[in-house]
C-alpha cells in the first residue's frame, strides 16, 4: 500500500479506545482551532468570550442534534432530506397539545418524530425505495403536515415553561440547549462505536452483502436508523420550540442541507462504511464558528453562504484523496 | 510463413501477474484470417486474462501482441478497437433501454451537422444485421424486448460497425439453448465467409468440433496442446485440461460419522436457478460440490443458508428445520459461510482485522450493552495466529493482506463461534499455491472437529482431494453423487459438461 495509508494506519488510539482516529477528525480539529485564532485577531473585544462561545454552541445545538442522527443514516449508505421537514411536523403536533402541558408538548412532538421517520423507515428498508427518494417525499409531506395540523400559522408556547427551558434555561450559567447537544452527541458516539448495533450499522454501509453472510439483520438495521433520525429531530424541535416560544410550521427550513453538509466535512463517507461522531461534531462547531464570526464582521449572508460552499468542497476533495 | 501474409493475430510469451497470482504464464496462441481458434480450459485457467490482454482491457506483465504482424500497444482497449479486434463477453454489455439501432452506434453514432442522423444510423443497422442473415431484427426495437441469442447478434453487429476483423466471443452458448446455439454457428460461419478470424471460448466440447478450425488448451495459465486440429477427440482434450497432479497437496481425507447427520437438505428449489435438490452431510464429513461457473452450486448453498427464499423445500440443521430465508436464523442455528468473492461479500476491506473476525459472534465481548474493545481485539489476535495468518496484527486493514491470508480472516470468523455447517464456496479462489495447501489442512481439520463442511469449488483437483463424497450440478440439478475417494477428473468432467461425447448433438454435427 502506498505511504500515506501506512502513516494513517500508525496513528495511535484515542483515549478510551476510541479506535483508529481519521486523520480527517485531526484536520477538523485545526480547522476549529484556526477559525478560533483568526477570531480572536480579527474581532479581539467580542469572538473570544465566553459568552459568545456559548452562544456559538447553543446555535449549534439544534443542527447538532439533527446531525448526530444524520451520521447514523449516512453510515448506512443512506441520506435523510427530510429532517428539516420533521422537526417543523414534530413541533407543530406538540404546539397542539400546548394547553395541556409540556409533557404533552414533548409527547407530541416525540410521537411525530418516530411516526415520520417510521414511514421513512418503512419505505426504505422493506419498500426498498431510494433513501434519496422515500426522503425527498417525506420532505414535502411533513412540511405539508405541519402547515396542515397548524393551519399555517405559528402556535405560541409561551405558557410552557419546561420547554421554553430548554431553548432558553441554563445550568450553571452555561445554555442547556448546549447540555442537550453534547448528551446526544455523547449518547451517538457510545452507540455508535461501543455498542453491536453502532459496529452493525457501520458494517451494512461498508458492506451490506458481508452484513447480511455475517448474520446482522440488515433490513431491521436500516429501518432503525432513519426512526432514530426522527427521534433526533424531535429532540430539536424541541429545542427550536423552546427557543423561539413558539411551534411554526416553517421552522427548520434548510435544516437538512446544514446537517448533511456537516456530517459530510466531519468525515463520515457518503458512500456508507465510514462513520465518526467526533468528526460530525467538529463539522457542526465549524460552521457555527464561520457563521457567528462572520456575524460579528458584519458581513452579508451572501458572503457567508459562498464560504460555508467552498468549505463543503474543499473537505469533500479532501476526503476523496485519502481514500 | 515468410512466404504467406502473418496471421491475424500473434500473442507471444504473454504473462500476467496479480499481487500473489500468476494468472498467465507465458501464452503463445495465433489466429489466422477466416479462422475459429476455440480456447478451451478449467475454470481459473486464464482465458478471460488472455483476452482481456488481446482486447486492451488489461495490460499484460510481459509479452507482446501482434495485430497483422504489427505490435499493439498494450492495455489500451481503444487502440484494439481501433486495430479491428472486438469482443463478445459473455454478461452481454448492452443497454437495454437502447434500441438495436441506438446500441449497435453508441459511441460512434453517425452525425450531420452535429446531429445524430438517425435514418443513417437505421439504414446502417438494417445493412449490417442483413449481413448477419438477421434482417429480421427491427433497428427501433428496445434491446430489452430481444431474446438472449437476438442480443447476442446485436452484440456482434456493433463489433462489425467498427469493423472487426478479429472477434473474441467469450463463452457465447453459455447463455443460449440449443436452438439459439444453431444460430449463433450460423453467424459465426458467415463472418468466417468473410474473413473475419474468431476466438471461440467455451465449455462446451462438442461445440469445438461443430464450430472451429483448431483449439488450445489452457491450464493454470499455460498452454498445455495449441493449435489441434478442432477434430481432437473430446476425452482426448479433457485428459489435456485434467493435467498431471500435484502430488501432496492435500491432508488425509476426511471421515464422515455416518450415523451423525448435521446438515439434512429436502427437496430445496428455487427457479430457474436450482431444481429441486436433497441430500445430507454427517458430522465429520467434507462434502464437495462440483460442477461448471453458472450451474446453480453457489445458488443452491445460498439457499441453504437462507439468503435467498426458496420455492420449495427445507434446511434442517442438527434435526431442527431453519426458518425460510433468513440467515441470521441459520448462523444461529450454527451455519457459517466463507463467500464466493471474499472482496464483495466476505469482507469490510476498510475494517481491521479485529472487526472482521468478530461480527458475527459481537455478542460475546457485550459486557452490559457495551462492546470490550480489549477483549474483542485479543480474542481476534489469538484467532488469527491459531490460523497462522499473516499478518496477524489485528489492527491492519482487511484490504491489505493477500486472498489467502483475507480467506483465514473469513474462516477465524466463524471459527469464534461453535459452527457446525461451514459452507466454502471456492474456498481457494485468487489464492496462491502454499496458501492453498494450508486451506485445505484447515478445512480438513475443522471436519475431523466434527463440523460438517460443504465446499463449492470449481477445481477439479481439490473436489477429488479433500471431499468425502462429490455432488455434481449441472443446469441446476444434481446430477451424479460420486465417492470423493474413488472417482476420478474423467468422470467428474463428464458429468459435469453438457453433451459430452457421448451427446447426440455431436451426432448431428455436420
Amino acid at each position: 500500500m502506498t505511504a500515506p495509508t501506512a502513516a494513517r494506519r500508525r496513528i495511535p488510539a484515542l483515549p478510551f479506545g476510541a479506535g483508529r482516529a481519521e486523520l480527517q477528525e485531526y484536520a477538523l480539529v485545526g480547522v476549529v482551532a484556526l477559525l478560533l485564532i483568526a477570531g480572536a485577531i480579527l474581532e479581539p473585544d467580542t469572538f473570544l468570550t465566553s459568552d459568545n462561545m456559548l452562544n456559538v454552541l447553543r446555535q449549534a445545538s439544534i443542527v447538532g442534534v439533527v446531525a448526530i442522527g444524520m451520521t447514523f443514516v449516512i453510515a448506512t449508505a443512506g441520506i435523510d432530506l427530510s429532517v428539516g421537514s420533521m422537526v417543523a411536523a414534530a413541533g407543530v403536533l406538540g404546539g397542539q397539545f400546548a394547553d395541556s402541558g409540556s409533557l404533552m408538548f414533548v409527547l407530541g412532538a416525540f410521537a411525530m418524530g418516530v411516526l415520520l421517520g417510521g414511514v421513512n423507515a418503512a419505505a426504505i428498508a422493506y419498500g426498498r425505495v431510494v433513501p434519496f427518494i422515500a426522503t425527498l417525499a417525506m420532505f414535502t409531506m411533513a412540511r405539508g403536515l405541519a402547515l396542515w395540523i397548524s393551519d399555517k400559522t405559528p402556535v405560541s408556547i409561551f405558557n410552557l415553561d419546561f420547554v421554553r427551558w430548554f431553548g432558553t434555561g441554563e445550568i450553571v450559567g452555561i445554555p442547556s440547549a448546549i447540555f442537550v447537544f453534547l448528551g446526544v452527541t455523547a449518547i451517538g458516539w457510545m452507540l455508535l462505536n461501543r455498542t453491536r448495533y453502532g459496529r452493525y450499522v457501520v458494517a451494512v454501509g461498508g458492506n451490506r452483502e458481508a452484513a447480511r453472510i455475517a448474520g446482522v439483520k440488515v433490513q431491521r438495521i436500516i429501518f432503525s436508523v432513519y426512526v432514530l433520525s426522527g427521534i433526533c429531530c424531535a429532540i430539536a424541535a424541541i429545542l427550536l420550540c423552546g427557543r423561539l416560544s413558539s411551534a411554526s410550521p416553517v421552522a427548520g427550513n434548510l435544516l437538512e442541507l446544514d446537517a448533511i453538509a456537516a456530517v459530510v466535512i466531519g468525515g463520515t463517507a457518503l458512500s456508507g462504511g465510514r462513520a465518526t461522531i467526533v468528526g460530525t461534531f467538529l463539522g457542526v462547531l465549524t460552521f457555527a464558528l464561520i457563521f457567528n464570526l462572520l456575524t460579528i464582521m458584519n458581513l452579508a449572508v451572501e458572503i457567508q453562504q459562498v464560504t460555508k460552499g467552498v468549505i463543503i468542497l474543499v473537505a469533500v476533495l479532501i476526503q476523496r484523496k485519502q481514500n | 510463413m515468410t512466404a504467406e501474409a502473418p496471421p491475424l493475430l500473434q500473442v507471444r510469451g504473454i504473462t500476467k501477474e496479480y499481487p500473489g497470482v500468476r494468472a498467465l504464464g507465458g501464452v503463445d496462441f495465433d489466429v489466422r484470417a477466416a479462422e475459429v481458434h476455440c480456447l478451451l480450459g478449467p475454470n481459473g485457467a486464464g482465458k478471460s486474462t488472455l483476452i482481456k490482454c488481446v482486447s486492451g482491457v488489461v495490460a499484460p506483465t510481459d509479452g507482446e501482441i501482434l495485430v497483422d504482424g504489427e505490435p499493439l500497444p498494450t492495455g489500451e482497449p481503444s487502440e484494439s478497437l481501433a486495430r479491428g479486434v472486438a469482443t463478445i463477453y459473455q454478461e452481454l454489455d448492452l443497454v437495454a433501454d437502447l434500441t438495436v439501432a441506438e446500441s449497435i452506434f453508441l459511441g460512434h453514432e453517425p452525425r450531420r451537422a452535429g446531429l445524430l442522423n438517425r435514418d443513417h444510423m437505421r439504414d446502417r443497422t438494417k445493412a449490417l444485421l442483413e449481413r448477419l442473415d438477421h434482417g429480421d431484427i427491427p433497428p427501433d426495437a428496445h434491446v430489452r424486448t430481444l431474446r438472449p441469442a437476438a442480443q447476442q447478434v446485436v452484440s456482434i453487429a456493433r463489433a462489425l460497425s467498427h469493423n472487426a476483423r478479429l472477434l473474441i466471443l467469450d463463452e457465447p452458448s453459455a447463455i443460449l439453448d440449443d436452438h439459439e446455439i444453431d444460430t449463433l454457428f450460423k453467424v459465426v460461419r458467415r463472418l468466417q465467409e468473410e474473413g473475419v478470424g474468431m476466438i471461440y471460448i467455451s465449455h462446451r466440447l462438442d461445440e469445438i468440433s461443430r464450430i472451429g478450425n483448431r483449439v488450445t488448451v489452457l491450464v493454470d495459465g499455460k498452454t498445455v496442446v495449441s493449435g489441434l486440429p478442432a477434430d481432437t477427440p473430446p476425452s482426448e482434450l479433457v485428459l489435456h485440461m485434467v493435467g498431471r497432479r500435484v502430488e501432496q497437496l492435500f491432508p488425509e481425507r476426511a471421515v464422515p460419522r455416518k450415523d451423525e447427520v448435521v446438515l439434512e437438505v429436502r427437496d430445496l428449489s428455487r427457479a430457474p436457478d436450482v431444481q429441486p435438490a436433497s441430500f445430507v452431510v454427517h458430522a465429520g464429513e467434507v462434502l464437495g460440490i462440483g460442477g461448471l461457473v453458472g450451474a446453480g452450486r453457489t445458488e443452491l448453498v445460498r439457499l441453504i443458508y437462507g439468503l435467498e427464499q426458496p420455492d420449495t423445500g427445507e434446511v434442517l440443521v442438527d434435526g431442527r428445520r431453519l426458518p425460510r430465508g433468513r440467515a441470521a436464523a441459520a448462523i444461529a442455528a450454527g451455519l457459517g459461510m466463507a463467500p464466493e468473492d471474499r472482496k464483495s461479500q466476505g469482507l469490510l476491506l476498510d475494517w481491521d482485522l479485529t472487526r472482521n473476525v468478530s461480527l458475527a459472534d459481537l455478542g460475546s465481548y457485550v459486557r452490559g450493552v457495551l462492546i470490550n474493545g480489549r477483549s474483542e481485539r485479543k480474542a481476534a489476535a489469538e484467532q488469527l495466529r491459531a490460523l497462522n495468518t499473516k499478518p496477524d496484527d489485528p489492527d491492519r486493514l482487511a484490504r491489505e493482506l493477500s486472498g489467502g491470508n483475507q480467506q483465514k480472516v473469513v474462516l477465524a470468523r466463524w471459527l469464534m463461534r461453535n459452527c457446525r455447517v461451514l459452507i466454502f464456496d471456492e474456498p481457494t479462489r485468487g489464492v496462491d499455491v502454499g496458501a492453498k495447501q494450508e486451506i485445505y489442512r484447515l478445512i480438513s481439520e475443522l471436519a475431523k472437529t466434527g463440523i460438517a463442511v460443504v465446499m463449492v469449488s470449481s477445481e477439479t483437483e481439490e473436489l477429488l482431494g479433500l471431499s468425502s463424497r462429490i455432488l455434481v450440478m449441472r443446469e441446476g440439478a444434481i446430477v451424479a453423487e460420486l465417492d470423493g475417494a474413488t472417482t476420478d477428473e474423467v468422470e467428474l468432467l463428464s458429468h459435469a459438461v453438457a453433451h459430452t461425447d457421448t451427446s447426440p448433438i455431436l451426432e448431428e454435427a455436420p
